[in-house]
């Protein structure tokens, strides 16, 4: 492999080599080493935190002990806190992923009136970082009575359109048209055709929608903190950011940073995890075979 | 089974008119064939026929009712695509029987029908495989068996044949005509091989620029094109095409005259000679002369492509391959003057008797 001119022997072809894996490994250490942290400084006694190097474990290993604490305090609330994230996380990106596709597929598959205009808006609400409409979402979910309840994290979740443009882009590929006419003609409706013919060839790209629509709204923050009033409804993000700031202000009692950097490490457990199960979906080529190689 | 009837159909795509203005009938169990050049608006035409497409104007009738508002699965037709379209994530099996479940047929008559599917296309031992683990020639065949087993009221075929290589090719032609000939089905049938629009054709139908420019039995349009369009496009070597004008007895043509029995048509612009309707003969015997520029050997035939001044490259067809012709020798040409093919200046056909 390689460009013209440019083979994997020639000095040239070796050179950028060695400048694109150092600024790969830049990025991979700046990446791990907060990860790594977290790691660390959530074994450590709340003195040890601050009294041992930052970036390396120290001899009374706390973890076991710092876990309970996480668990414990104020009745157990961190383990509801993870279950409403879970909860949030999962049907919005269950939602996202659905309405993606059925979005996608119509941009990709059909021709209608206003398409142009449909997907430039579309393209143009990526553009837009949803912490701009969380005062218009929160003004409009009091005037419906919305506010503290899980709707008011779900609903805006669900719009999701990054995803619908990633699935356009993947139906066209992976779907020929000649298929779904075939379909047609063997009488299926375009929804059968969709669910019976269609979706698995999608999985891979379904797949990929719904990851990324599950950490953005597992990581969700300024959404939760400003539409949820109720600790009971509170995602994992803002409640750790509030023990935080109690722990910083030193009014928690027996909240201590060591607990909320033990909260922060199991709240990106679950995310790893759902990485993990996905990854099954991406083993393309599915679609092999289905029209001439 | 059934007669389509075309009347007035026309498509645009925006404002871009692709089918202008289609009348067509076509026969119970007959199989028709159209051909024309890419883009004459073949495909659209097979489409508006399977309702894949709608129609900007026109009527379509199947046995005489207008499914011209009817979706393709109200038409009771089916398509077999150049790219086969088969189901990727299910077996031959389900690819088959995929369109009788939509139909909500009883399980024992869905099996019945793909048996027997299986067994005309000798697809048995491939039951439960999935697409990407036949050959070209084996999913061809299992989007044909897909076709049958919905006992279609027509067959429709969108080049069907044109990503197998040249040898399958030929095996599968045989196979279409005898399925025609088993089924007795309405076929129709979008192909850009001569070879198969002569050998499989009822009926061609020959397309050009989204309009009908002859219909008609394959050797009728081989022997009476209606036009130079036509003349040139059904037959191969194409035949040979020359300006000329009536004389008296004779039409004149660049280099020469082609004496006649009758005084030709006063209005003639074009001569029209098939490779096989000119002889060579020594020069200034025939009617015309020219020098061979190339010539091609094939074993039963010989070609030799004759450069005449004015008129271009000349091809004629000679029998069996000692035809004892150099390259640069000077040759004479003559026309077989009771097979000549004469055109008036808009291109249209001109009966070389007229009275
Ligand atoms: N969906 C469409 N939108 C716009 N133009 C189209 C569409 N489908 C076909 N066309 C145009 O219609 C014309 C006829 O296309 P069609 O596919 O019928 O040609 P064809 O005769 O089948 O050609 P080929 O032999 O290359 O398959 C082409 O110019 C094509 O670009
Ligand atoms: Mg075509």
């Amino acid at each position: 492999m390689g460009i013209v001119g440019n083979t994997v022997r020639s000095a040239r072809f070796r050179r950028s080599r060695w400048v694109l894996t150092a600024i790969l490994c830049v990025y991979l250490v700046y990446t791990l080493i907060p990860i790594f942290y977290v790691v660390t400084a959530s074994t450590k006694t709340n003195a040890d935190l601050f009294g041992t190097f930052g970036l390396w474990f120290s001899d009374d290993f706390h973890l076991r002990e710092n876990l309970v604490d996480l668990f414990t305090i104020q009745d157990g609330i961190f383990l509801r806190w993870l279950g409403n994230t879970f909860f949030y996380a999962l049907t919005s990106a269950i939602g996202a992923a659905f309405f993606a596709l059925l979005a996608g597929y119509a941009f990709a598959k059909y021709d209608f009136a206003g398409k142009r205009l449909l997907f430039a808006l579309v393209l143009g609400a990526v553009m837009i970082p949803q912490t701009a409409l969380v005062i218009p979402l929160y003004l409009l979910f009091s005037k419906v009575g919305l506010l503290n309840t899980p709707l008011a994290v779900i609903l805006p979740s669900l719009v999701f359109p990054p995803g619908v443009f990633l699935m356009r882009v993947y139906v066209e590929e992976a779907v020929s048209d000649e298929i779904i006419d075939a379909g047609r003609v063997d009488g299926a409706g375009e929804l059968h055709i969709l669910s019976g013919l269609t979706f698995r060839l999608l999985m891979p790209g379904l797949a990929t929608v719904f990851i990324l629509a599950f950490v953005a709204a597992w990581n969700n923050y300024f959404l939760p903190l400003v539409v949820m009033s109720t600790s009971d409804q509170f995602p994992v993000t803002v409640g750790l950011a509030i023990w935080y700031a109690s722990a910083t202000t030193g009014s928690g009692g027996n909240l201590l940073f060591t607990v909320v950097m033990a909260g922060s490490l199991v709240s990106i457990l679950p995310v790893i995890l759902a990485f993990l199960i996905m990854q099954r979906f991406w083993q393309g080529g599915l679609s092999a075979g289905s029209v001439k190689a | 089974m059934a007669v389509i009837t075309l009347s007035g159909v026309t498509k645009s795509f925006g404002s871009v008119s692709i089918i202008k203005g289609v009348d067509l009938s076509i026969g119970d169990g007959e199989f028709v064939i159209f051909v024309g050049p890419s883009g004459s608006g073949k495909s659209t035409l097979l489409r508006l026929i399977a309702g894949l497409e709608e129609t900007s104007g026109g009527h379509i009738l199947i046995d005489g009712t207008d499914v011209t508002d009817r979706g393709p699965a109200e038409r009771a037709l089916s398509m077999v695509f150049q790219s086969y379209a088969l189901y990727p994530t299910k077996t031959v099996r389900q690819n088959m029987s995929f369109g009788l479940e939509v139909a909500r047929l009883p399980r024992a008559e869905i099996d019945r029908r793909v048996d027997a599917a299986a067994a005309i296309l000798k697809l048995e031992p491939y039951m439960a495989r999935k697409p990407r683990a036949l050959s070209g020639g084996q999913r061809q065949r299992v989007a044909i068996g897909r076709a049958i087993v919905r006992e279609p009221v027509a067959f429709l075929f969108d080049e069907p044949l044109s990503n197998l290589d040249a040898a399958l090719r030929v095996d599968m032609r045989v196979e279409i005509a005898k399925l025609h000939r088993r089924l007795a089905a309405t076929m129709v049938y979008v192909t850009h091989d001569q070879v198969e629009a002569m050998t499989l054709a009822d009926k061609i139908v020959v397309l050009d620029g989204g309009v009908i420019q002859q219909v008609g039995s394959p050797m009728e349009l081989y022997e009476r094109p209606a036009n130079l369009f036509v003349a040139q496009f059904i037959g191969s070597p194409k035949m040979n095409v020359l300006p000329a004008s009536a004389d008296g007895r004779a039409i004149i043509v660049p280099g020469g005259k082609v004496r006649l029995a009758a005084p030709p048509p006063a209005m003639i612009a074009h001569l029209g000679a098939r490779p096989e309707n000119i002889v060579v003969t020594p020069p200034g015997q025939g009617d015309i002369d020219g020098r061979v520029d190339v010539v091609e050997r094939l074993g039963s035939d010989t070609f030799a492509y004759v450069a005449v001044p004015d008129a271009g490259v000349l091809t004629v067809r000679i029998v069996g391959n000692d035809v004892g012709i150099a390259i640069d020798q000077p040759v004479g040409l003559a026309f077989d003057t009771q097979r000549l093919h004469l055109f008036d200046t808009r291109g249209q056909a001109v009966p070389a008797a007229a009275a």
